[in-house]
Order: structure tokens, then C-alpha cells, then sequence
């Protein structure tokens, strides 16, 4: 029982941590890959968890804060998932498989705060302002930051409650739905992948999305030897350019 | 001639730059990140408008206006703004309605290049990197991730806030006119869909456990597939999403189909 004490207050730790990430300059510290990683070191499997988090990774590749809405809330799906498989030692799908649905339902949770709660702390702001007190403003700020974290208390008390109970639903899930979770877990990424080529791909540019592939498929380079080979094309695509725009302003220059 | 007699110092710069990392924590579906930008422009508006109420009021309820761009980015309108904000409490004649002109034509086009560029092409760029070490269960991968990702974007995020305040608006104007914007994106472009295309090869897998021919001579289908291209069925994979994607449908949509499909095959397959 206190053990189970101790690794609640580490899990609420570390859900805590990740969910710092726009208090800490954006810096991705939410992604799965590091929040894996920290639920393993916590739960004394390194390993594991560094495995689930990769994983997890490739599921939510193409889930980012874009536009008008929250993306899902990658680090409950990776804390409860990765401590469900670390606690339990199912296997790595049925991370997956928890991880999505728990992502997409604290997701909703989240937009519900962020279009009420925090709207609400804005208009109070405008009080403030309006009265030129800025630490007024400030701290509806440091209310608006603070507020939709507690989502944290859910995600380590869903730790507690929840072990024993997940493991009896999912050791009765029938074979085909584990199984197909398998497979989704392999296509999924693609879904990622093709979110942000879309983003970056323009006519010029598409043939170079089939050159990195040709490399790793025919050639079998890591993706670091295709990032490389990818400088040097800029690399010499730069200086060219460069020489291309003088000779062209050269040209320019005689015909007038 | 104006006296210049108020000037922010490094010290609120500093404030600034520190207090940007803020940005996302308190977005709201309202105002998006309005709350976190005028946190960090508090120190700016605090020290130059200390003695004019009225012009802190104001600027205030300024910094609680609509904002929406890339955090890295951002520290670049906070600069240019925090310069025009000091040109707005030494000139009277300053008309600070244009701040809100430069905020509101900066931040869509300033997001639109940094969305695509730091948590688009440059998160893409490093997971390729990171993830290799990590599926292999080495701690090199989360924390190649965490440092190629974050020394860039403080460092831009630095520079950003020094351009802005020293160039104010000139810096757009002349990064449009130089070209280096519109150099950084290709450049960045060709690498992040290389890299797209190596983890296409590389992370998106399915193996159809279905045998052609019979008795002896039976082959696993994939093997067939194999020989027609290596990893072909992870491109086509691919193809079919940056399709649907096309076609505008939503993503979570994409992913619960996705999901569904794969246990109804596998139901259906079990029936046999």
C-alpha cells in the first residue's frame, strides 16, 4: 500500500512535469517520447518505458498545438498507458490501446477549461487592466496556468484506482481486438506522417519526401545519414542560389 | 526633439525573454494566448508607463488582445512591441494604435512560417533522430530529443526578442527583402521531407500474414510485395492518409477508422 503511495506521488509528478510544458518555453517535454521515458525511470523500468514512450511517439506524431484547439492530452494517455504495461506487463499494444482513449477523453476535459474557466479569468483581466493593475493581470495569468493542470490529481488518482480494475477489463478483451490493435499501431504513424508533409510539401519540393524514402528503403541508411545527406543538398542548393541571383542581377544590370 | 527619457534596460529584456516561456500556459479558445503575452509584456509596460496611468491602462488591455503565433517566434513581436511601447511613453504625438496594427499583421504570418518550421520540420527532423535510439530502449533517444529541440529554440527565441527591439518593424521588411525567410523554409522543407520519407520506410509497418501459392511452394504474400519495391506497403499507407487528409477529413476520424478497420479484419480473419 505505500508503496503504491510513493509511486502515485511520482506519477503525479511527473504528469505534473509534462504538463509544465508551455510554462517551460513550449519546449515539447509533453511528448511521449520523454514522458515515457520518465514513468519508466520512476517505476524502476527504464527500459520499458523508453520503449512505450517511442511508441506512443509514433501514435501521437502528428498531434500538435495548431490553430484553434488542444491537441490530445498526450501525457495522461502516456502515464497511465506506460504504467499499465510496466505494472503489469501486458504487452506494448494495450498501451496503445489505453493511451488513445485516456488521451482523447482528458483532451475534452482540458477544452472544457479552456472555454470556460479561462475565459472567464481573461474578461477579469480586462478588470484589472482597466484599473491599470498589473499584477491583477498577472496573477489571472498565473490562475489560468494553474487551474487546467490540476488534471494531474485525475491522472495519479486513475493511477491508484485504476490498475487493478484496467487489468480486468483488458485480460478479458477477446484476441481479435488486441491483435487489431497491433496492426493499427503499425499504420497509425502514417496518419502523422502525412499530417506534416502536408504542412511542409509544395510541387517543387515533393520529390525529395520520395528521395529520403528511396535512401532508407533501398539503401538502408538511419535516418541521421538521410538528415545529412539532406544538409549537403541545401548546403549546395544555398551557394548556388546565391551565385544564380548575382549573375542574374549581372544580367539585369547590362540590359539596362 | 523628444527626450528620450524613458528606456528599457537589459534587466526587462531579460524579464521578457524569461517570462515568453509562458505563452501557452494559460490559452483559452477565446483569446488564445492573450493572457500569456501580456504576462510577459507587464515588465515593459510596468517600468515605461509607471507615471501615466492612463497609457499603462491601455496598454495593458493591449497586451490582453488576441494573440496567436509560434512561442519560439514569439519573443520577435514582443520585442518590436516593447520598442514601439517605449516610443509610445517619450512621444505624445505617438500613435499607439498602431501597435495593435504591427501585433495583429505580424502574428499570422510570423505563425504560419514558425508552426511549420520549429514544432513542424524541426520536431520532425529530431524525433527521426531520437526515435531510432529510443525504440532500442536507449536513454539517448528522449534526451538527443529534449536538447536538439530546445538549445535552437532558446537561442531563437533570444535572438528573436534582441531583433525585434533593436530592428522594430525594419527587420520583417528587410528579411523579406534579402529572401533568408523564404531561403530557411525551403532549406528546412527538403530536410524534414527527407526525413518524412525515411520514417515512412522506417516506422510505419504492417505485415499481411497471408500466403500465396500452395503446399511447398507457398510464399508469403509479403515477400511478393518486397520484390516489387521494398516497403512499399508502408508508402501506400501513406499515400491513402495524405489522401484523406486531402480530402479534409478530420484526423481523430481518421485515426478511430483506422482502429475499427484493423479489429474487424482481424475478427473477421478469426472466423475462419
Amino acid at each position: 500500500m505505500d508503496n503504491l503511495f510513493v509511486q502515485a506521488v511520482l506519477i503525479f509528478a511527473v504528469t505534473v512535469f509534462g504538463y509544465l510544458n508551455a510554462v517551460l518555453g513550449s519546449s515539447e517535454i509533453n511528448r511521449s517520447i520523454v514522458i515515457g521515458t520518465l514513468v519508466g525511470l520512476v517505476l524502476g523500468d527504464l527500459k520499458t518505458g523508453i520503449i512505450i514512450g517511442a511508441t506512443l511517439e509514433l501514435v501521437f506524431l502528428g498531434t500538435m498545438a495548431i490553430g484553434a484547439s488542444n491537441p490530445p492530452d498526450r501525457v495522461s494517455g502516456t502515464v497511465l498507458g506506460t504504467a499499465y504495461v510496466i505494472t503489469t506487463g501486458a504487452d506494448i499494444a494495450s498501451a496503445v490501446a489505453l493511451a488513445v482513449p485516456v488521451s482523447m477523453l482528458m483532451a475534452s476535459l482540458w477544452d472544457f477549461m479552456s472555454m470556460t474557466i479561462v475565459p472567464l479569468l481573461a474578461a477579469k483581466a480586462d478588470a484589472y487592466a482597466e484599473e491599470g493593475n498589473s499584477k491583477g493581470v498577472d496573477r489571472m495569468h498565473y490562475l489560468g496556468l494553474i487551474i487546467p493542470r490540476l488534471r494531474a490529481i485525475l491522472v495519479a488518482a486513475a493511477f491508484c484506482l485504476g490498475q487493478a480494475f484496467i487489468k480486468n477489463i483488458i485480460d478479458n478483451i477477446p484476441s481479435f481486438i488486441t491483435d487489431g490493435l497491433n496492426y493499427a499501431m503499425g499504420i497509425i504513424p502514417a496518419v502523422g506522417f502525412a499530417l506534416i508533409a502536408r504542412m511542409i510539401i509544395t510541387k517543387q519540393l515533393a520529390a525529395f519526401l520520395f528521395l529520403g524514402f528511396v535512401l532508407a528503403a533501398y539503401f538502408k541508411l538511419s535516418l541521421i545519414g538521410i538528415t545529412c545527406i539532406a544538409g549537403i543538398i541545401v548546403a549546395l542548393w544555398a551557394f548556388n542560389s546565391n551565385r544564380m541571383v548575382q549573375a542574374k542581377e549581372a544580367e539585369n544590370g547590362n540590359e539596362f | 526633439m523628444e527626450t528620450n527619457s524613458k528606456k528599457l534596460t537589459q534587466k526587462e529584456l531579460r524579464k521578457i525573454f524569461w517570462r515568453s516561456w509562458h505563452l501557452d500556459a494559460s490559452w483559452n479558445y477565446e483569446r488564445q494566448q492573450n493572457l500569456g503575452y501580456s504576462y510577459a509584456m507587464t515588465p515593459a509596460v510596468d517600468k515605461l508607463h509607471e507615471d501615466n496611468p492612463e497609457k499603462k491602462k491601455v496598454a495593458l488591455k493591449r497586451g490582453l488582445e488576441f494573440m496567436a503565433v509560434t512561442p519560439q517566434l514569439s519573443t520577435l513581436i514582443l520585442g518590436i512591441n516593447a520598442a514601439m511601447e517605449e516610443e509610445n511613453a517619450n512621444n505624445p504625438h505617438f500613435n499607439s494604435n498602431s501597435i495593435n496594427a504591427v501585433k495583429t499583421s505580424l502574428m499570422g504570418p510570423l505563425a504560419g512560417i514558425g508552426d511549420s518550421l520549429i514544432p513542424g520540420t524541426l520536431r520532425i527532423i529530431i524525433t527521426g533522430i531520437a526515435i531510432g535510439f529510443s525504440m532500442a530502449g536507449n536513454i539517448i533517444g528522449p534526451i538527443l530529443f529534449v536538447l536538439l529541440y530546445n538549445i535552437p529554440g532558446i537561442i531563437i527565441r533570444w535572438l528573436c526578442l534582441k531583433w525585434g527591439y533593436t530592428f522594430g518593424t525594419d527587420f520583417i521588411s528587410k528579411a523579406e527583402k534579402t529572401g533568408i525567410m523564404e531561403k530557411v523554409s525551403l532549406g528546412a522543407g527538403i530536410v524534414g521531407l527527407m526525413a518524412i520519407g525515411g520514417m515512412v520506410a522506417n516506422f510505419i509497418w504492417l505485415d499481411i500474414p497471408v500466403k500465396v501459392g500452395s503446399g511447398d511452394f507457398a510464399e508469403p504474400l509479403m515477400t511478393y510485395i518486397d520484390q516489387i519495391m521494398p516497403n512499399l506497403v508502408p508508402l501506400a499507407l501513406f499515400g491513402i492518409m495524405y489522401f484523406l487528409l486531402g480530402k479534409k477529413i478530420k484526423t481523430t476520424i481518421i485515426l478511430l477508422m483506422v482502429i475499427a478497420i484493423s479489429i474487424a479484419v482481424c475478427f473477421i480473419a478469426g472466423l475462419f
